[in-house]
């Protein structure tokens, strides 16, 4: 079943290309550590799920690319077709001439109604070149003023066009101290909406990543290009085909399904972290070897910790003594040390992979009271290996991680609102005071519940 | 326990069957059928016959869909896929990766539409509904939970005789109560024939079973599927404390239903394109020209000959149970004559068996309480529109003066007798209409081109026309709960003066 992604503003569509391509490059890789005729069902799979082809040409991504002025786009357009090895679609792109000022509003109300019949055509178009679709990426920024506010809008009409299909939006949380003055603003008006039109929020947070290129890789001058290629392995480790069960062998065929099924079955609970290990640099990968049972016991300190990546673990953090209330009660003030999870998921691909020893994970004292750990935790093995690691772990988590974050946001809104700074600008495009006390309401409540489990 | 008379067959005694032939027919025609030998022990009550006769009453009370096709629930009315009728669109065949077959079957006659070089798309491979899997062992249920289904349904379905639920869920015992359960069973129905139906091999495609009608009016008992107890823990045949959950759980497995809900109408639309994609392109492939296109089984029967072997078997254990069946029916008698003799021979019911009362299933406590207060309720109801009655009737024979007597009192008599018989036939037929087409069973789905009207067959859009309606009755009836739903929140609301209460965001 495959997936149409739509690609966002200035982000996502720089990251959406960078994606595309380490799919296609990891699916074409020679070093997948598997036999031929697995590597072969390995790159049909992904195929099938993400590109398209026709007749006497190289692969078609199934994106769609959408933003307010034509550089960006033309820039992604280029690099792809440069590569020879896949392509945009020629008439899968949709900009304007002028961009929206950061304007969330504008965005919303401006923008989006009236491009909205072309870019839903385009959308369909896409669609309708499936056999079968599981669902749609959505790949924008929250802080923005095209990402957000037109990604906004569009996830609700995707929600109201295609009511039976997936929704994922891929959000990149802004750097904590970003240069735009409202991105706070921007931030909890695209958060509320999309809670309530996406069944999934898988959050990259600017801010980690760019400590796992400055520590990890070892970059000097970080470009938002290794940015985005850290995202973009990622996003391929959870994405990539994996195997459907124990024993069978035969790829997912669902995996956008299985995975929110597994993780966000609730209304209240969606947002996704995710987190990767190991993450090196090509020149060191040739150099180092792991054991399963070292990457999972960093992979589960680092959840537990609320870690972001695998230097600089707190190791002094330990799940809380059955009996004793959890620790995550407590008020946002102190420090929220161990990180209570409602359901976790685990994807491993690599050699030796039906060795690895998942039994840490299935820790009671890791999830909430009210979801057992059979059914809270899930894993996914896969022989074939990722992008050139030997052995590699994702972890997808619905947990606490995000709520130190989305509270400094709201905060920080909330301060601004407090004192009306700005609001004219959105008051000026049809959002209204009561739609920033909504967001702010939904948002509180997002908090809460999450402190609350 | 009543059975079926039939006039004693004059030839019984010429080329008749002996008792041990007979019984291997119904055998045979029954789905894990024992063999003759086990139905002689069971009239004595032998031990080791039991587990059989329990697996057999199994297989026939709760039929899995090992063999035989899968039927699936309606499609979602749309009307992208529809199938007869719409003149069909070109739709670009790709060539697909490493899965596709080139299409080597005999020569396809017709008007030349016939393309012999296309490629399949791998994806009909999910399509074949016939195929043979027998259920996997982790999937079907332990011998504890086979029996226990089997006494709930024979309850259910008004078995008289109280020893079957007294019998030990291990299967050790109770052969010979097995042995009247099943020909109790026999007599009340044409069982096997109802086996056969729901087990036959079918070569087209089959337009799905709608079961929209029975779900609305609370469902009969359906066969529980495998899965389905193979999940039953050990029984818990009281509730006691009640633990109580957690809200937020059941929240969360609402939202998986929701996801694989939204699942399974993907795999189905994606389904109903590939079946489109297959009838068009076997246009002219078909021997019957009535027909004109293959169907999955068929196409798959040419695209992989090891799979028609298959098919082939599958065909020739459906004709080896008919026969069985056919066999069985004409000596029958034999058998019943000799099950005459079987419950002769069991102990005579104890004073304390005869005196127990019916089992009933046991009302968790707080239920019985509620249950007492309906009752109550129920029974002031009585009395109410008794006395009303009581009034009414009072009155209107003070009215008409009496019991009236001559023609004239009989003639509007009648005339009220018709006027209440039209009203009640008029309440029943919108009771049916309300049930909905009555589902048609075995037809073949067949796409047509134009508009040629056939004399035999169904036209999709009948079929789609009602089940449109009670989408529409449905909706509004779902409507109307979350509306009841919403007033009594407010209610609840409001009735803690305040209380800010926070909705949660909606769809």
């Amino acid at each position: 079943m495959s997936i149409v992604t739509v690609q966002l503003g200035q982000c996502g569509n720089q990251i959406g290309f960078e994606v595309f391509d380490t799919l296609f490059s990891d699916s074409h890789s020679s070093q997948g550590l598997c036999s031929k005729k697995e590597n072969e069902a390995y790159q049909a799979s992904c195929k099938e799920r993400f590109f398209r082809e026709e007749e006497n040409g190289v692969p078609i991504a199934r994106a769609v690319l959408v933003d307010m002025e034509p550089k960006v786009i033309n820039q992604t357009l280029s690099k792809a077709a440069r590569s020879g090895q896949w392509k945009y679609g020629e008439h899968a792109c949709f900009c304007q001439k002028q961009g929206s000022g950061n304007n969330w509003a504008y965005g919303y109300s401006v923008h989006g109604p009236r491009n909205e019949e072309s870019i839903m055509n385009l959308i369909q178009k896409e669609v309708e070149k499936c056999d079968s679709l599981s669902g749609f990426f959505i790949i924008m920024s929250i802080a923005g003023g095209t990402g957000s506010g037109l990604g906004a809008f569009i996830t609700q009409n995707l929600q109201d066009q295609y009511s039976n299909s997936l929704r994922m939006n891929q959000i990149i949380w802004p750097y904590g101290t970003g240069e735009v003055i409202v991105q706070n603003y921007n931030s909890i008006l695209t958060l509320s909406h999309l809670y309530r039109s996406s069944d999934a929020l898988l959050v990259h947070e600017n801010d980690a990543v760019h400590k796992i290129c400055a520590k990890l890789m070892n970059i000097k001058q970080i470009s938002f290009s290794d940015i985005n290629q850290v995202l973009a392995h990622q996003l391929g480790s959870v994405f990539q085909p994996t195997y459907s069960e124990e024993g069978s062998f035969h790829y997912r065929r669902n995996p956008l399904g299985d995975l929110m099924e597994n993780l966000v079955p609730h209304p209240e609970f969606k947002m996704l972290g995710i987190r990767n290990i190991p993450q090196m640099s090509e020149n060191s990968l040739a150099y180092s070897t792991f054991t399963w049972a070292g990457l999972l016991k960093h992979l589960r300190q680092m959840l537990i910790s609320n870690a972001k990546m695998e230097e600089g673990i707190d190791w002094q953090v330990r799940p809380p003594i059955s009996g004793l209330p959890a620790l995550g009660k407590m008020s946002l003030k102190k420090e929220l040390r161990f990180n209570t999870s409602i359901a976790n998921l685990v994807i491993l691909r690599g050699k030796e992979v039906q060795s690895a020893d998942l039994e840490g994970f299935k820790d009671p004292a890791l999830y909430t009271s009210w979801l057992e750990p059979d059914t809270a935790f899930n894993v996914w093995k896969t022989q074939r290996a990722f992008n050139r690691y030997e052995k590699s772990a994702a972890l997808v988590s619905n947990s606490q991680f995000l709520i130190r974050p989305l509270d400094m946001i709201v905060g920080k809104a909330w301060n601004m609102f407090a004192s009306k700074a700005y609001i004219h600008q959105y008051t000026k495009f049809g959002i209204e005071e009561e739609d920033f006390l909504d967001s702010f309401t939904l948002l509180e409540q997002v908090v809460s519940s999450y402190s609350n489990i | 326990m009543g059975r079926r008379r039939r006039r004693v067959d004059s030839e019984a005694g010429a080329g008749a069957w002996t008792l041990p032939e007979v019984i291997a027919a119904l055998s045979r025609s029954l789905p894990a059928g024992p063999s003759p030998e086990i139905f002689r022990r069971a009239k004595f009550d032998r031990p080791e016959a039991a587990p059989a006769l329990w697996r057999l009453l199994f297989q026939v009370l709760a039929p899995l869909p090992a063999y035989g096709p899968s039927t699936l629930p309606a499609p979602a009315a749309d009307p992208a896929h529809t199938v007869a009728l719409t003149p069909p669109t070109f739709v670009r065949l790709r060539p697909r990766g490493s899965g596709h077959v080139l299409l080597q079957g005999p020569a396809c006659r017709g008007s030349g539409t016939a393309h012999p070089g296309r490629h399949w798309p791998c994806s009909t491979l999910r399509l074949h509904p016939w195929r043979l899997h027998p259920l996997p062992p982790h999937r079907s249920p332990g011998s504890e939970a086979q029996a226990r289904l089997v006494k709930a349904v024979l309850r259910s379905q008004g078995y008289p005789r109280p020893v079957l639920a007294q019998l030990p869920e291990d299967g050790s015992q109770g052969s010979r109560e097995l042995l009247l359960a099943l020909s109790w069973l026999l007599a009340r129905e044409p069982l096997i024939e109802r086996l056969l139906v729901q087990a036959r091999v079918q070569l087209g495609d089959q337009v799905p079973e709608f079961k929209g009608a029975e779900w609305t009016r609370g469902c009969p008992l359906l066969p529980l599927q495998g899965e389905a107890l193979a999940s039953c823990g050990p029984p818990t045949s009281h509730m006691g404390a009640q633990v109580p959950t957690d809200l937020r759980y059941v929240q969360w497995l609402m939202g998986k239903l929701w996801f694989r809900w939204r699942h399974l109408i993907s795999s189905q639309q994606e389904q109903c394109a590939l079946l489109g994609k297959i009838h068009l392109y076997t246009r002219g492939c078909h021997s019957d020209q009535d027909l004109g296109h293959l169907s999955v089984t068929e196409t798959e029967m040419l695209r992989d000959p090891e799979g028609g072997q298959q098919l082939l078997r599958a065909l020739g254990w459906e004709n080896a149970r008919l026969k069985a069946a056919l066999e069985w029916r004409r000596w029958e008698l034999v058998f019943w004559r000799w099950m005459d003799t079987v419950p002769g021979i069991c102990p005579p019911d104890g004073p304390a068996a005869a005196s127990q009362p019916p089992v009933l299933p046991r009302i968790p406590e707080p239920g019985l309480g509620e249950l007492e207060r309906v009752a109550q309720e129920m029974q002031a109801l009585h009395e109410e529109l008794q006395e009303a009655t009581a009034t009414r009737r009072v009155a209107w024979e003070a009215q008409v003066g009496g019991p009236g007597r001559g023609p004239q009192w009989s003639a509007v008599r009648r005339a009220s007798q018709e006027a209440v018989e039209q009203e009640l036939a008029a309440l029943r037929r919108s009771w049916e209409q309300g049930r909905g087409p009555a589902p048609p069973q075995g037809h073949r789905l067949v796409r047509r081109e134009g508009s040629s009207a056939r004399a035999h067959g169904l036209r999709a859009a009948e079929l789609t026309g009602p089940l449109r309606e009670q989408e529409a009755r449905l909706q509004a009836a779902l409507r109307q709960l979350q509306g009841q739903c919403q007033q009594e929140l407010a209610r609840l609301a409001a009735a803690l003066p305040g209380l800010i209460c926070i909705l949660p965001p909606g769809r």
